[in-house]
This record gives structure tokens, sequence and C-alpha cells, in this order.
């Protein structure tokens, strides 16, 4: 049990840390973008590498913080029974979860995008635009880190439902546990 | 894994173009529906146009990843992949048609290419060829370089980068996407091939200048490009049967283009009010000096494979313009001069 | 049984098995991808699904992943965000409700005015029906007005930003059915179909957008009139009116500076829906930092708001991604093609029957989902059928307003019962939608005779 609580808390905080830093990306987006917009409306210029880099930034942030946000359990869940579940019921149906549907996801996409992100990588592959951003390969491999990141708090997911239905969710740090709706 | 029923095998054909679009869309089908017919259905060819399986500007890849048998484009869409696959497609000042097939089957191009897409596990064939194509549709009219500052124009491959460096904002989309862009604003002047398909795409309703010639795409080939695995894979005669018909479709596509071409331009002018121009001496030049600056610079910074590729197209090249230059030109010139049907 | 039939029954058994398994509770994103897994797993036993389709999800998540249009969507979070910290909501919300408070149905109406002005200063819905709930419930309740009818003005007023533009949903919506346009126009023969951009979405839901609001200010007043006890008059002092007009007006100021800087320049044809968005979002900091808001804890609420808002909606499309591919290539596109395209009454029958699925969807998913899940299946053939698409965007923003009111899920719902007192009953809150989930439908029913309300101004502004 000592381990699975380890394994909750190590990769909650490492989803935490990243999720965290990846979403300042969103402040970045605003303004490149926004410098964008000054040089196309004042100075009659268009640099197609910051082009392509708000919009790749962007992509960054959404799949990185994938994890970070199924920590917070901001995926939007159809909670209509869900809800009102005790937290053995709610432990049942994540556990289900994990592993009939998000394991199985991560894996698939992980299998197919595996060679992909790879090529990309063997050949230092940029922006099809003429004069645009370096680097597609590091926005490819956004694709992985969604993989990874997402199927590491899906585990988490798993072990802290396995903890809940061992009767040992106390052993996990208040944040990292269900949280009690009864009140609302 | 292709299902295979009975023998029969059914590949999918992902392309770049629009469905049903006149000369590169309808040749990718008939490309297909031939192989199809010749092979009696047992290698059935199913086209998926742009869009329908992934974005156009992902075919290769999804030849690539397994989820398309074959893709219809452009190996210029594919320079951020490999830089020598422009030269398959066109050189701004290069090749024209003729001289490209003559090159890329007679004189060492094929081996080249099929060297580059070996680290993909893909072979790459010409498929079509639109000819010299137009120059693109400007929304205001072009007097110098000057003009070119800061202009935001859809041109893809070798060509972009000679815009590029004559100062212009240049980006690649694909066919479907260039209208609306135009209409937005994103966009102040878009080339896509000649009257032919640019009729189809409705520029001229947003831009009225239609340039000609356009010097950065003299002979434009478009490719088919399959599996390898899979093309090796299949019984020799579905292989001949392969390579005969896309060479059909290569000539049948570059006749489709040069018929309808000038129909397609009359109607651009008598209907729709198309100003015909010429590109100003001042850019034919400054557009001349980049592109040889850019293959200048691939020539001595390229990969070793992309440096290949520019040394055999630049000797064909010297090659094959005394032919063009010292016979095809004069006759051309005498043609003008001296001759009509009465 | 022929392997076509067989694959059109493991279809469509897949769309109803995916409402059930989301019943589950588990995330939606990964319960649709999970799901069409399993499906197509069994599909390939049976021979007839190729999981080398799959090859092709890893393309389709770049091209979200680089897709400049969708960008918008982070930007106009960021925006609503932002906004929603400069405290614009309650000013607006004190200032009107004191304005029209001496009216019979008067808070409502201010309910309904500055719900339809925040709608138009933002892209998000949720934030509007918390602070609608913190400030207009109890002004409403203490005034005597009945809670039903508070709660519904509130939840409904509140949904608003789903329709008049700038909106998330809108952008996914003219990002999906412009490229479903252009192929079916080209399909068609039309190289050079009007086209269809987020731009000219936002001016094709702007006047509906308008006519809700109508119809909401309505049936307030036809409460007040028949029903005069439901929506009493606040008497507001008279020291309060003095310099009431002023209040008024410096409080309506930012919005109206936002709205003119974001939606007229888009609605102007003057910048993009994305490169407003960040003038936007840029006007949103300026206006937080001159109200003394603008601090390093709120920019990390902010930041860390956005992104997770953001990852959670392209986290469902990409998980649809994983469904569409199973359900098109199982022959699922066949059976909804031939379902369709049978309906008695052609186009509009085809139409009708596709906007009740959505709204009876709407009862248990959300408009993400829904749009996610329904509109590639069925617009490429709607389309076909002749339907403008502009209009079609429009029609399915405007049911799919009702997703967030139609119990027993629905966001306004969780929002208002989570800030509600509790005399004001879960029961009151569902009953007091209904008249407003009735209009929704009215609103759709005018669509359907007045076509031009959502194609005239696009097309005078974009063509
Ligand atoms: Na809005
Ligand atoms: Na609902």
């Amino acid at each position: 049990m000592q381990i699975l609580v380890g394994y909750v808390r190590a990769v909650g905080a490492i989803n935490r840390w990243l999720g965290l830093a990846l979403s300042w990306l969103s402040l970045a987006v605003v303004l490149v973008c926004f410098a964008v917009v000054v040089q196309r409306y004042f100075f009659h210029t268009t640099q197609l590498w910051m082009q392509d880099l708000y919009v790749w930034l962007s992509g960054a942030m959404f799949t990185g913080v994938a994890g970070f946000a199924l920590l917070r359990d901001d995926h939007v869940r159809v909670d209509i029974f869900y809800r009102s579940w005790s937290t053995r019921g709610k432990a049942i149906a994540d556990l289900i979860g994990v592993v009939l549907f998000l394991i199985p996801y991560v894996l698939v996409v992980g299998i197919y995008a595996w060679p992909f992100v790879m090529r990309s990588w063997r050949i230092y592959e940029g922006s099809a635009n003429v004069g645009g951003m370096p680097g597609l390969f590091v926005l490819k491999s956004f694709i992985i880190v969604f993989v990874v990141v997402v199927g590491l708090q899906g585990l988490a997911m798993a072990c802290r439902s396995i903890l809940v239905l061992a009767g040992c969710e106390d052993q996990l740090p208040e944040p990292l546990r269900y949280r009690d709706e009864s009140a609302s | 894994a292709p299902a295979i029923a009975q023998g029969n095998i059914t590949w999918r054909m992902v392309t770049t173009w629009p469905k049903n679009f006149p000369g590169l869309g309808v040749g990718a089908q008939n490309l297909a529906d031939r192989i199809t017919a010749a092979s009696g259905g047992r290698l059935t060819v199913q086209v998926f146009a742009a869009g329908e399986m992934v974005p156009p500007l992902q075919s290769l890849d999804a030849v690539i990843d397994g989820s398309a048998e074959m893709s219809h484009g452009a190996a210029y869409y594919w320079q951020n992949k490999s830089q020598g696959l422009s030269f398959y497609t066109g050189v701004p000042y290069g090749m024209t048609s003729r001289e490209l097939t003559a090159w890329v089957r007679f004189l060492g191009g094929q081996e080249i290419w099929d060297e580059i897409y070996d680290q993909f596990g893909v072979q790459g064939f010409l498929s079509g060829d639109t000819g010299t194509q137009a120059g693109g549709w400007f929304k205001k009219e072009l007097t110098g370089v000057a003009d070119i500052q800061g202009l935001r124009f859809r041109t893809p491959g070798l060509g972009g980068q000679t815009w590029a460096k004559l100062g212009a904002a240049v980006t690649n989309m694909a066919a479907g996407e260039i209208f609306a862009a135009l209409q937005s604003g994103t966009l102040d002047a878009a080339e896509f091939v000649g009257p032919y398909n640019d009729l189809a795409l409705g520029f001229y309703q947003i831009a009225k200048n239609y340039y000609f010639p356009s010097f950065v795409e003299p002979g434009l080939a478009t490719e088919l490009v399959v599996s390898k695995a899979k093309f090796q894979a299949l019984p020799e005669d579905l292989q001949a049967i392969v390579k005969a018909v896309t060479q059909a479709a290569y000539d049948d596509v570059a006749s489709d283009m040069y018929a309808n071409d000038p129909r397609a331009l009359q109607a651009l002018v008598s209907e729709h009010g198309v100003q015909v121009r010429q590109f100003p001496e001042e850019i034919l030049e400054a557009g001349a000096k980049a592109a040889s600056e850019i293959i200048a610079d691939i020539r001595s910074n390229g990969d070793a494979l992309t440096k290949k590729v520019a040394e055999s197209y630049v000797s064909a090249f010297n090659l094959l313009r005394t032919r063009t230059e010292g016979t095809d030109m004069p006759f051309l010139a005498a043609r003008q001069k001296y001759f009509s049907f009465s | 049984m022929s392997s076509v039939l067989l694959g059109e029954i493991l279809a469509a058994t897949m769309f109803l098995g995916v409402i059930g398994v989301l019943l589950l509770g588990f995330p939606v994103a990964f319960s649709l991808a999970g799901t069409a897994l399993l499906f197509g797993t069994a599909g390939m036993f049976l021979g007839i699904f190729d999981p080398s389709n799959f090859g092709s999800l890893a393309n389709r998540y770049i091209g979200t992943m680089s897709n400049e249009v969708l960008v918008a969507v982070p930007l106009f979070v960021f925006m609503g965000v932002m906004l929603e910290r400069t405290g614009i909501a309650e000013a607006l919300l004190t200032t009107m409700g004191k304005l029209f408070g001496n009216l019979r149905g008067g808070l409502g109406i201010s309910v309904i005015l500055v719900g339809a002005l925040l709608a138009a200063s933002t892209g998000v819905v949720g934030a509007t029906v918390v602070t609608m709930g913190l400030i207009s419930l109890p002004a409403m309740l203490r005034a005597g007005y009945d809670p039903k009818l508070a709660s519904g003005v509130i939840c409904a007023s509140g949904t608003l930003g789903q329709i008049i533009p700038p909106s998330t949903v809108l952008i996914f919506m003219g990002d999906m059915l412009s490229g479903i346009n252009a192929q079916v126009q080209m399909a068609k023969g039309n190289f050079a179909p009007e086209p269809v951009s987020v731009g000219a979405l936002f001016a094709g839901a702007f006047i509906p957008g308008l006519v809700l609001v109508t119809l909401y200010i309505g049936w307030m007043i036809f409460k007040a009139i028949t029903n005069p006890q439901s929506c009493p008059a606040t008497p507001v002092p008279a020291e309060e009116k003095r310099h009431l007009w002023r209040e008024v007006l410096v409080a309506l100021v930012p919005a109206l500076a936002l709205i003119v800087a974001v939606l007229g320049s888009i609605l102007g044809g003057i910048a993009t829906p994305t490169e407003a968005a960040s003038v936007g979002s840029v006007g949103a900091i300026a206006l937080a930092a001159a109200k003394r808001r603008f601090t390093f804890s709120v920019l990390k609420q902010a930041v860390v708001a956005t992104a997770t808002m953001t990852s959670m909606i392209f986290i469902i499309l990409f998980g649809a991604a994983v469904f569409s591919i199973v359900f098109r290539l199982m022959g699922g596109d066949n059976l909804v093609h031939a379902f369709l395209s049978n309906m008695p009454g052609g186009a509009i029958g085809a139409t009708i029957i596709v906007v009740l699925i959505m709204f009876v969807l709407g009862f248990i998913l959300d408009t993400f989902e829904i749009i996610f899940i329904v509109i590639p299946i069925t617009a490429p053939i709607l389309l076909t059928l002749g339907v403008d698409p502009i209009w079609l965007g429009v029609a399915v923003g405007v049911t799919l307003q009702t997703s967030f009111l139609t119990p027993p899920f629905g966001f306004s719902l969780f929002y208002l019962r989570g800030v509600a007192p509790s005399r004001v009953t879960t029961m009151m809150i569902y009953r007091g939608v209904g008249p407003f989930v009735a209009l929704q439908l009215m609103a759709i029913g005018v669509l359907f005779l007045w076509p031009d309300l959502a194609t005239w101004l696009p097309r005078l502004l974009y063509r």
C-alpha cells in the first residue's frame, strides 16, 4: 500500500509542477499573438515564425496540462449518478474507467504516434511554412507528453481507487483524496 | 493490413486535392479507377479527398504511418521532410515539364528520388503535370519589387522561398483553404496553378490582377507516393499495372491542363473582367537573382542527399536547356513571327 | 450476415452504448475514446474494422494542435477569466438593477440585459451564472420575486454567451463547418463556395442572439402584466438615483469598449477572431490593472484556469476523434446517410430530426461533446441536402443552449444550485428554467420560419 501511496503522491507532484509551469504558456500565447497583431496592423509586416509560435504554444499547453487537469478533476464528467455515489462507488467507477477506457486509449495513441514523432525527430522537421518556426518535432512530441502525463495520472487514479477499496484512503494526503461533496 | 478477400486487395489513396477538382482531383480519381479497372478489381483503389481522412498536408504522413497506401499530391509540400523533394515538383526558373520528365526518367532523377523516399519507406512516381503555371492573383497591381514588401502570399516550395527573399510573407495552404483566406484578408495574393484550376477556385471574385507566367513554377509535376513495402509485396503484374497506369495518368493530366487552360483564361477575361498582366522586368530580374541564390545555398549547405539532387538537377538542366533553347525556342520565335493558319 | 450490415449494426450499438458508458461518470473524453476502442476491437475480430486507421490519429491531433483558428479558444477563455476579475459583472448588475428596479419585472430585465452585455464581451458561459446567483438572486428574492422565475431568468441569461458572439462553441462549430462545407460544395462541383468562417458564423449568430434577448424580455414583461406578484418592483431611494446615470455609464464603459474592440473588429472584417481575441485579452489585463486588481496571484489563477479549461475542451475533441474514426469506418456514416436522406420533408425534415436529437442529448451531455460527435456525422449530409451552413451552425448553437438548462445534467443549473440559498429548492430551479427552454425552442422555430435572421448579416458583411 505504501508503494501505491508513494506513486499517487509522486505523480500528483509531477503533474502539479508541470501543469503549473505549462499553464503560463497561455500568457505567452496572448502576448505573442498580440505582438503579431501589432506588427500586422501598425508596422505592416508579418513574421511567419511568430505566427507559428503562438499556435504551437497553445497546442503544447493544452496537451501538456491534460494530466494536471485530470489531477484537478477538471475533465468534465456526466456525473448525474456519480455525484450521489459514496466514495467507494466513485472509486469503483474510476477504476473501471481507467482500466477499460483511459489506459487502452493512451496506449493506442502512444503506439501509433511514436513512429510519427520519431520520424519528425530524425529529420529535425520544421514548419511547412517558408520562414516558419524550426522544431516542429518538439510540438509533435507533445502528443507523447500528453500520453505520458494522462497515462501516469490515470494509473494514479487507479491506485487511489485501490487504496479506497482497501480502506486505506486516509494514508493519502488530504488534497489527493476524493472530495467530500455530501456537504453541498 | 489492407482487407484481403478472395485475393482482392483494397488500397486507400489520400490526396491533397478537393474531390472532383478539375485536372488534379479528377486526375487522382482517374488514376485510382484505372488501376482498379486494369487489374480487374484485384487491386481496388479507394480515394479520400483532402481532409476526408487526414488534413490535406498530412497525406504523406498517412502513407508512412500506414493509414493509407497511396498519396496523390505534390512533392514540394513535404520540403520540411527533405529539401531535395522540391526538385521533383519544380524549381524557380528551372525545368519545363518536358525537361523535368527527361531528367526524372532518363537522366538519373528517379534514382535519387527513390533514395530520399527510402528513408520514409515510400516510393514516388510522377503522376501529372500542370505545365508552366500562372504567376498568381494579386489584389493590387505590382509595379515593382517595393510592392512585394510584407505582401501575404500563398505560394509553396522553392517558389515560396524565392518570393520570401523578395520580401513577401509566404504561407502554404491546401487548395480548398485559399479562397477563404483571400476573402478574409489573411492573404493579399495567392497562386495555385493556372486558369483551368484557378477559375474553379473562384479567385477572380476577390483579386482581379492575374499575372503570367510564373517564373517560379515553370513546369510543375504532381506525384503518386506508395508505401514501398506494400508495393513490393504486390504480384509483379499488379506492380506493372500501377506503374503503367501512373505514367498514362501523367500524360492525361498534362494534356487536360494544356487543353483547358486557354479556354478557362478566355472565360476569365471575357466573363469575369480579369486583368491579365505580366510581371514587371524588375521583379523578373530580382526573382532570377533570388532563385539562383537559393539554389546556390542548397548546393553548398544542403544535407548530402539534397546536394546530390541539386547536382544531378543542375547538370541535367544545363544539358536540356541546349535542346530547348537551341531548337524549341528558335522554332517558337519563328512560328510566332511568320506563321498563322489562314 | 453481410459485413456491411454487421458494421452498421456495430456502429449504431456503439452510439447508444457510449451514452450508457458516459453515465458511469468517468471523464467524457476518455469514455468516448475507450468505448470506441472496445467496439473497434470487436470490429477488428469480425473483419470489419482495420486498426491501421488509427495511424491517422497523430496526424489529426497535430492538425488540431497547429490550427490557427482554434487558438481563439484559449484566447477568449483567458479574456473571459481576466474580465471576471475586473468586477465588471458586479458593477453592471448593481447599477442596472437600480436603473430598472422600480419597474415590475425590472430586476429580471436587468439580469437579461447584463447577461447579453457580458455575452457580447466574452466567449465563455459559466461565471456569469455564479455572479448573478450571488448578486441578483438575493436582490430578486428580497424584492419578493417568485424563486422559480428568478432562477430561470438567471440560468437562461447565463447561457447567452454561447450564442451571442464571441463564443468558444461557435469557434469550434465554425472550424468544423468550414471544412465540411468546402468538401460538400466541391463534391457538388462548386469550387468557390461562399466560405464559412468563424467570423461569418459570429455574424450569423448576432441577430438570433438579439431575438433570444427580446424573447426573454418579452417573457418578463408578460409575467409582470399577468402575474405581478411574481416579479414586484423595488423602489430605489431618491439619493441613489441622483448619480445613477453616471454610475451606469461608468459601469458600461469597459464592457462597451471591449465589445466594440473585439466584436466590432471581427464583424467589421478588420481582424480575424484569433487576432481580436488577443487584443481583447490584453484589453482585459489593462482593465484589471486600471481597477488595481491585476496582481501576480490573479494572473496565476487566470493562466491556470485558461490552461485547464482549454485542455478539458480540446481533449474531448481528441477523444471524439477516435469515436468518429471507428464510427465512420465501420459504416456508421452510411447508416446516418440513409436515415437522414430518407426523412420525410427532405432537408427540413432531416434538420428537424438532427436538432431534436441534439436537444434530447442535451439532457445528459453538454454542448462540446454533442457538437464533436454529432456535427461530423450529420453536417455533411445536411449540407449536401442544401441546408445553409451558417444557418445550421446558429440553429445548433441555439438548440444546445438548452443543454445548460435541461435537467438532470445542465451546467447552469449546477452553477446556480452551488450559490443559491437553500430556500430555493432544486425543484424550483428545474421548474423555473422550463419556460426558458420553451422560449429557446420557440427561437428555433423562428429560425426555421425566417432563416434570413441568421444568413442576412453574414452575407452583408462577408460577401
Ligand atoms: Na459570447
Ligand atoms: Na442538460
